[in-house]
Order: structure tokens, then sequence, then C-alpha cells
């Protein structure tokens, strides 16, 4: 029934497909199909209601007003932050110079600690008290802040973290662009005595177009869904100001064991960075070739 | 698909099989719970029965974090993963319609009849569904070496200015300091608000859930006793400056590790840290701690205490043998005197057979404190609601006064009368 | 390679300035990468009685590692870790190259919905399938076992390698193949003979890499395993309890967690920047 070509493509993928449909596919429908229904998790009624769960997610002026500008606030500058600290960090180690392997390994090194134990330890570096940026800060005449109950300073913490986290990934692809690029046209240029800024405007920075675009998104769609280090750094707070997304979902879900309003928030949120995600592709494309 | 599905279950039940389910078919009882001094003692009972009855006693260590979550899934899924397991006021109404009644556990009867009131952990048969393990309620914790018992802080008034001479004197650099953050109110928020006869729903103290519901889930945020509480916290943040800065934030760690530190003087924990207090391997301060009742607020004046227990409970999926056999472990970890005098000596929190009481008291001072203080007191208070919308209360309560004490101080009764809509919200 | 006389850095300052400023300035980085994890490794060796205010005090101790590897669940947990990680790497590897190579190699309609599928998937969040994730595998009887954890971080590495993947044969000239079909290899062959080991490098990267984010998961390992499997960032999970947190103990673990992911990525960064272009 299928040609020889037809049975090889689907070959190819049936692994994959297959344990997407079980592990992925499956829970995920059960999740859509709790969020039409009244189904929290001490009590599956299971009754269908509709479009209620959806209606209250966003009609809530907190999912609207709070929750959302704060995850798109929060997805630019991480990804921004982390692209181009990363972006500068690989610049950096495309150039040969003594240490240069050790400095790369140490730049490594967020990769390799768990984010939920690298969390706990920087919120402790910012607690006022026994925090060690608080010491420094005291040491040097400064006055310490108490970081994490104000808004502002404990969105940057939450920023800071999760840049740190991620750069060693943005560096990693973006050096390992860097090197597969062609040595022509940066000779020539070389000769031509060309400025730095000019070689890396108008031929680096083309000519690594598909792999900024490709991290980006992916990156961002990461980003719209941080969930760990946000719940272990500041729990939403204080007062609900940093809270993000998976957080607004997680609480609903996990703390109110409310499955099914939990997973039509998710799915709201799904939605938004599936749409998102196609236009950011479609727009740092763009960019990129502009 | 459906062919594949099946076949992919089967493949994976075979080796399931092959890996690890070969469970041997000895008498056993397997125990979920979470790992905790407390926990541990009561379970070290259940061992010394098995060991006398021939049940092996099957330990599953849960992570805290999603232990309800999960817990909660397995009850409503039916499955026998655990034959006993942890139970807690918290989430006792939650749960009482996945318990097996337990109202036949004969020693069940020398329990705190005040903590395992039917409020708390009655189905809707109005039958019992757990076996208490241990009192678990906190207390105020003082430094001895800097503070005499007489000069305790009786309101929250003086703990103001004997805070404020002790820090004036050098002696310590903050007062009080204790968690705030969401799960964690019980160590600032709450007692401060109990004390002064604020409550987070109306009327004050109530936990009957059908009074709460006539009263239309009133948010205790309005009354003024909360405004009042609210500012009592600013002043000492940010005028007395008794309190850290970053308090709001803290959770119980982050307290705990302060006070242990030797940084303040007074806390409010839960009585089972006082072994870790007192451990001069965990804290800078160990011999220096002593602990004395919550002070008053200006419109409270008799005392109070608040207790609470832990208990264990039994799925009603599991079958009926072995709840018979769960049972009786229960009720003779109920009845061992020598298991329960260990329990309390390793963790400090009074052990569930009221019976047991008068004699540890005699034999030690905080024990007799906590007997006078908490146990025996007819002012008590409970820690927490009894219903599945708690969580839910509970955290836009705290959202609420934790926005309202980080902003401005003449924002505070503004910033809590438009949050109390969302806390009346939150129990519907 | 010709050496080429790069643009100077910094121009118009002396030399031995420039150099100054330049290994100042990389001291400073790697200090900031490098710090939380340096302060971990200096709470770890702290006793309980010092564990916050990491730094007050002078007294160090190897006694929160005794401690930790006293425990056998934690030993056992870092075998369970171990093994967990490579078989899913392995796994991960062998769906994902094929899919990768299928994306790359063929439009159409079943690519573009294949595609069209990863990326959708790609976009849910975890909040909202861990829970009935947790439904699925325990109606399946594998919560708990290595298979129930093994599988769904297969399944969960899919989206994200299919599309790295992808991107690598892209950058792989398929006449190889061709040719190879010309001289009578079947389209199996041309892949697993031809394709598979021109992409090795890139193979080898995700390795690495799919090595890490495995051996320091934690949602999945949290809500999938009980007793019975235990993982490393799970045991220390444990370390957090009703009546507080075990930070000495905690920390002691992560630490010698960092150790093998530390060594995997000293020896396989190599492999990460030679592979992995997209």
């Amino acid at each position: 029934m299928f040609g020889e070509q037809q049975r090889f493509v689907l070959l190819l993928i049936a692994p994959a497909a297959l344990l997407m449909l079980l592990f992925q596919v499956v829970p995920i429908v059960i999740g859509a199909n709790a969020s039409f229904r009244d189904w929290a998790l001490y009590n599956p009624k299971k009754t269908w209601i509709g479009f209620d769960h959806y209606a209250a997610v966003i009609t809530d002026p907190a999912f609207l007003y709070v929750v959302l500008p704060n995850t798109f606030l929060f997805m630019v500058l991480s990804v921004a932050g982390a692209l181009v600290t990363g972006l500068a960090l690989a610049l950096l180690l495309n150039r040969p110079f003594r240490g240069q392997k050790l400095v790369q390994t140490i730049l490594l090194v967020p990769l390799m600690v768990a984010p939920v134990v690298a969390a706990i330890m920087i919120r402790w570096i910012f607690n006022d008290q026994f925090g060690i940026a608080n010491v420094v800060l005291e040491a040097i005449g400064l006055e310490g802040q108490p970081w994490l109950v104000q808004r502002w300073s404990a969105f940057c913490i939450i920023l800071l973290t999760d840049i740190w986290l991620w750069t060693p990934w943005f560096t990693l692809l973006l050096l390992a662009g860097l090197q597969s690029l062609p040595k022509e046209p940066f000779e020539a240029a070389a000769i031509d005595g060309t400025t730095t800024w000019r070689v890396f405007r108008y031929l680096t920075l083309p000519m690594l177009r598909p792999v900024i675009v490709v991290c980006v998104v992916i990156r961002a769609i990461d980003a719209f869904r941080t969930f760990d280090i946000v719940w272990t750094l500041t729990g939403g707070g204080p007062g609900r100001s940093t809270e993000l997304f998976s957080l607004y979902a997680y609480v609903l879900a996990f703390l109110n064991l409310d499955l099914g309003r939990g997973s039509a928030a998710a799915i709201v949120g799904g939605l938004i960075i599936l749409v998102l995600g196609v236009v950011m592709y479609r727009l740092v494309d763009r960019i990129a070739k502009a | 698909m459906q062919g594949l599905a099946r076949w992919f279950v089967a493949a994976t039940a075979a080796l399931v099989a092959v890996t690890g389910g070969a469970a041997a078919q000895v008498k056993e009882l397997r125990i979920g719970y979470q790992p905790s001094p407390i926990q541990d003692a009561s379970i070290a009972m259940f061992e010394a029965w098995g060991a006398k009855n021939g049940v092996k006693i099957v330990k599953v260590p849960n992570s805290y974090g999603v232990y309800v979550e999960k817990m909660t899934a397995s009850l409503t899924s039916n499955s026998d993963q655990y034959d006993v397991i942890w139970h807690n006021d918290d989430w006792g109404q939650t749960w009482a319609h996945l318990l097996e009644p337990t109202d036949d556990v004969e020693a069940n009867k020398f329990g705190s009849k005040w903590s395992m009131s039917p409020i708390v952990f009655a189905n809707a048969q109005g039958q019992n569904t757990v076996v208490p393990m241990g009192q678990t309620f906190s207390v105020f914790f003082y430094r001895s070496d800097l503070v005499k018992p007489e000069e305790v802080p009786k309101t929250l008034e003086e703990l103001v200015t004997m805070s404020k001479k002790l820090q004036a004197d050098g002696k310590v650099k903050f007062g009080y300091v204790g968690g705030m953050s969401m799960n964690h109110s019980w160590f600032s928020w709450f007692w401060s608000m109990w004390a002064n006869n604020c409550d987070v729903l109306l009327p004050a103290y109530e936990r009957d859930n059908k009074k709460l519901a006539e009263a239309g889930w009133k948010s205790g945020l309005t009354d003024p006793c909360m405004q009042k509480t609210v500012e009592y916290w600013w002043d000492a943040i940010n005028t007395h400056k008794i309190s850290p800065r970053g308090m709001p934030a803290y959770d119980r760690n982050e307290a705990n590790a302060i006070f242990m530190a030797g940084d303040a003087a007074f806390t409010v924990a839960d009585t089972l840290w006082w072994g870790t207090f007192n451990d001069p391997n965990k804290s800078k301060i160990a011999g220096k701690v002593a602990a004395a009742r919550f002070p008053l607020g200006p419109d409270r004046k008799k005392p109070f205490g608040w207790d609470d227990i832990w208990g264990w409970a039994i799925p009603k999926s599991i079958p009926e043998e072995r709840k018979k056999l769960a049972k009786q472990m229960l009720n003779a970890m109920m009845l061992d005197e020598e298991g329960q005098t260990k329990m309390f000596k390793a963790t400090g929190a009074p052990p569930p057979n009221t019976t047991f009481w008068p004699k540890i008291a005699e034999q030690d001072p905080f024990m007799k404190l906590l007997k006078e203080a908490v146990l025996d007191s007819p002012d008590k208070v409970r820690g927490a609601y009894y219903f599945p919308q708690w969580p839910a209360v509970h955290k836009a309560f705290n959202d609420a006064v934790t926005k309202a004490v980080t902003g401005k101080r003449e924002d505070i009764a503004k910033v809590l009368a438009e949050n109390a809509p969302l806390v009346s919200k939150a129990a519907q | 390679m010709p050496m080429v006389t790069r643009p100077a850095f910094l121009p118009g300052l002396p030399n031995w300035s420039r150099k100054t400023f330049f290994a100042l300035a990389l001291a400073a980085i790697c200090f900031a990468f490098a710090f939380p994890v340096l302060w971990l490794i200096l709470t770890s060796l702290r006793p309980e009685s010092g564990v916050y205010y990491v730094h007050r005090g002078t007294e160090f101790t190897l006694g929160n590692f005794k401690e930790v590897l006293g425990q056998e669940r934690i030993v056992e947990a870092f075998i369970n870790s171990a093994v967990i990680s490579t078989l899913a790497t392995v796994f991960s590897l062998l769906v994902t190259v094929s899919s990768g190579y299928m994306l790359s190699r063929f439009t159409g309609p079943a690519a573009r919905m294949w595609f069209g599928t990863i990326y959708v998937f790609r976009c849910v969040p975890y909040i909202s399938w861990v829970l009935p994730l947790y439904f699925v595998v325990q109606s399946w009887g594998i919560y708990d076992t290595y298979v129930g954890l093994l599988l769904p971080h297969i399944a969960v590495h899919i989206c994200f390698f299919s599309w790295l993947m992808k991107g690598f044969f892209d950058g792989i000239d398929p006449s190889m193949e061709y040719a190879a079909m010309i001289d009578g290899c079947s389209r199996w062959g041309a892949f697993i003979r031809v394709a598979i080991p021109s992409a090795l490098p890139a193979i080898s990267a995700l390795a690495v890499l799919c090595w890490l984010f495995t051996w320091n998961e934690f949602l999945f390992a949290l809500i999938l395993t009980g007793n019975r499997v235990p993982v490393i960032t799970v045991v220390m999970a444990q370390f957090v309890t009703e009546m507080g947190l075990h930070w000495n103990l905690m920390a002691a673990t992560a630490v010698m967690a960092l150790l093998p992911a530390f060594l995997i990525a000293l020896f396989g960064q190599k492999y990460v920047i030679r592979g992995l272009r997209i």
C-alpha cells in the first residue's frame, strides 16, 4: 500500500512518533480533556463544563496584567541577555590565547549543576542577612539590600540566574558556528584593514544568522515556560509581583490541586507561545537578514 | 495504534517483572511517608511491632515538594501502593472521602480530643479517618542567656521594647526573626494575627465550614485588627528595625538559620526545632534557648495555644485484610509507651497518647511547659482551615499581606481592602 | 592555518596594558560564572552550624560528605542516575537521528506534518503534562521503574533533538548518499553507512548535552520515581523536609553530583564545539 520511499520515511520517524504518542501526546490529551471538566485532583468529578476554566483564566486580572507582562518581559530580557553574553563569550573564545581551554571549561560550569540546587544557592547568596552579596556590599561601605522583597531587584535576580544558566548553551552553539565559518572572507577583510566592528557587523553576524535564529526561537520557547528557578528563588513573590506563566499554572494544578483549571492555564500559555514562536522565527530571520 | 500500545504495555510489564517486580509473598505493610525525626520515630514503633508479629514494614519515603500531589493522585486512582500514609490536618478534609474510617482503632480514644475533632478529620458520614502520630505546633522561642523568664515579652509592644533594648545594648543584631513567605505564614503572620483576635476568615478562630459559608467566606483582611497586624510588622521592619528588611521573603530555613547563628533574640518555630536549636553541632546558641507563650496584641487579653497533629491514615482502596493489619499496627503504636517517650526525647513533639503526657512532663521541663501553655490550655487555635480550597486561600492571604507589608505604610489599608475579595473568592 | 593579523583589541593602548586588561576581564568573567558553584563547594565543607553563614567562622569539615556517602540510597542513586543518563542518551540519539534525517532529506506533507507536530509539542509547558504523565505511567504499571523514567526522558528530548539533528543533516551534502544508492546501496544502507558516519561529530555533541540534561533533570524524576529507583536529583530533593532543609547534606550531594558532570563536560566540550554546527 505504501511505496518503498513512504515506508522508509515512516520507519524513520516511527520510534520517535511512538514514544511521543505514549509519553507526550497521551498525557497532553488527558490534560486537555481535564481542562474542559470539573476535575479536582482530590475529587475528579469529571463533569463537562465547556470553556469555563478558559474563561476564568483569560479574564483573571492577575493573569492578564501581572503574569503575562512579567512572562513576556522575562522572555525578551532573558533571551537577549543570554544571546549577547553568549555571543561575546563565543567571540572571545574564538581568539587563541593562553588558558583558552581553561576559560572555556569554567564558562561551562552552569551546565554541570542541577538548576534547582543552583537556584537555592543563589537565593541564599542574596539573603539580606547571611548572603555573601550583602556582606561584600557592606564591607565596601555600601548599604545591603533586601533583594528578594523588592519587585525589580527580585526580578533581576531571577533574570540573572536564568542568563547565567543558559549562556553556556548559547556560547557553545555560537562558538561551534564561528569555527565552522569559512576563513577566506575574514582573511580578505584583514588584508583590507577593515575594523573589528565592521567585520563583526557585516561578516560574522550575517554568517551566524541561521544559528542565532534557531537558538533564539528554541530558547524563547523555553524561557516562556521557565519554572523551577523562579519557584525556588521567589515563589512568584513578593506578593505575586514576579509571577511567571508556569508558576500561575503550577499553583492552580499543584497547590490548589485543580487539575482542570491548571491544565486550561497551561494550554492558554502553550497556544500563546506557539503563535509567538512562528512570528518570532519570521521576525528574527528578517532582522538577521537585514 | 491500539495494538501497538498494547504490545508496548505488555513488553514493559514483562521488563518490570524481570527487573524488580518479583515481590515475595510475605506479610508486609507499606508506609508512605516523608523522612523527618517525628515520622522516623513513629515508624520505629511500627517496626518494633512488626518484628514481634512477623510483619515486614516497608518504608517508602516521598519527596516533600510533591507529597500531597502525588499521594492525592495515588488515592484517587485506587492504586494500592501504600497501606499506611502520613496524614496532616492541613489536608484532612481534602482526603477524608478517600480514607478508611479509623473509629474501630480502639486506642484512638487516648488521642487528643481537640486535635482529632470531626471538623478536621471526619468524612461526610462523620467517621474519623486518622490515627494521631504526634502533636505539631509552634511556640515562642527566646534566648535564655539574654532574657530572664520574667522579662519575656507578654505583649507585641513589649516584644518591640525588649528587642530595641537588647539591640541598643549590642547583645544581638535583631529582636525577632521568623518565616513570612508563602507556606511559612505561621511563623510570623498567623501567630501575631491570632494574638490580636484576628484571622484569615471571619468570624475569627471559626473552623466549621458551615458557619464560614454562612458568613460568606468573609475575609479577615478588612478587619481593623488585620491592618494593625500588618502595620505592626511594617514598623518592626522599617521603623523599629527589630526585624531584618528581607524578612517578608523568608522561609523557615532562613529565619531559623539567623536565630541559630545568634543574630536574633526571639523567633517562633515548631516545637520539633527544640532539639535542633539545642544541638551544638547545628546551632551556635545550644543551651541558650527557652520557650514561652506567644506575646499578645492590644485586642486580646487571654493567652492562647495553637495545637494540631500529624497523623497516619489508611487508603480506602486497599484490600480488607491489609486494612485490618494496618489498624492493628496503629493501635499498637498508640499504646507503645516506651516508643512514644523516646519520640518526645528525640523530637520535642508531644506523643499521640494523652495518658502518657503527665509522666513525661514530670521528667521533662520542656514538656511541662508545652503541657501547661498549649496542650492543657482551654484557649486553643487551629493552625489551618479544613476545606480543599485552603491552600488557595492561604496563598491569596499571604500574597495580600506580603504586598501590603512591602509597600508604603499609608497604603496598607488600601492594599488589604483590594485583596479581600480575592481571599473570599479563593475559598469558594 | 595561515596566520592572519587580527585587528587589534582596544587599539591605542600599549601592548602590556592591553594584555593585563584582557587577563583581568577574563578572570572577572570566569569568577562570575563559577562563583555560585564555588560558593556551593565552600558551603558543602562547612559544619551544619555554619552552613548558612558561610563567610563567618573558619571551621571546615568533610563530615557532610562522610554522612552522605554513608547513606546507601545515595550511592544507589548515583548508580541509577548514571545508568539512566547513559541509556537515555543512547536511545534519544537513536530515535532522533533517524527522525532528524527524515526532516532534512524529505519534503512534502509527511515531513511538514512531522515538523509541525514536533514544534507544537515543544511549546506545551511541562507543567500541564507531568501530572497526567504520572497517571499514565502509573496505569501502565511502570511507575517508579527504570523504564518508567527512561521512556519519558527519551520522549521529552525528541522535539528538541530532532530539530537540531535536522540542522546537522542540512549541513551535510546529500550527494554522497545518492552516489551510494546508485552504487547499489539501499536507502537504509545509505542512511546507516553514509549519512550517520558523516553526522558523528554532531551526534557526539548532542550526546554530551543530553547526558548533562538528564543527569540534572529534576521535575520528571520527582514525579515519576518513588522509592525503588532513587536518582540523584530526587535524593537531593528529599533533604527538603517539612521540618526544614538539610542544606549541608544537600550541598555535599550536589557537589558530588557535580563531579561526573564536570568530567563529561571537560572531556566532551571538544566534541560539542566540533559537532554542534547547525
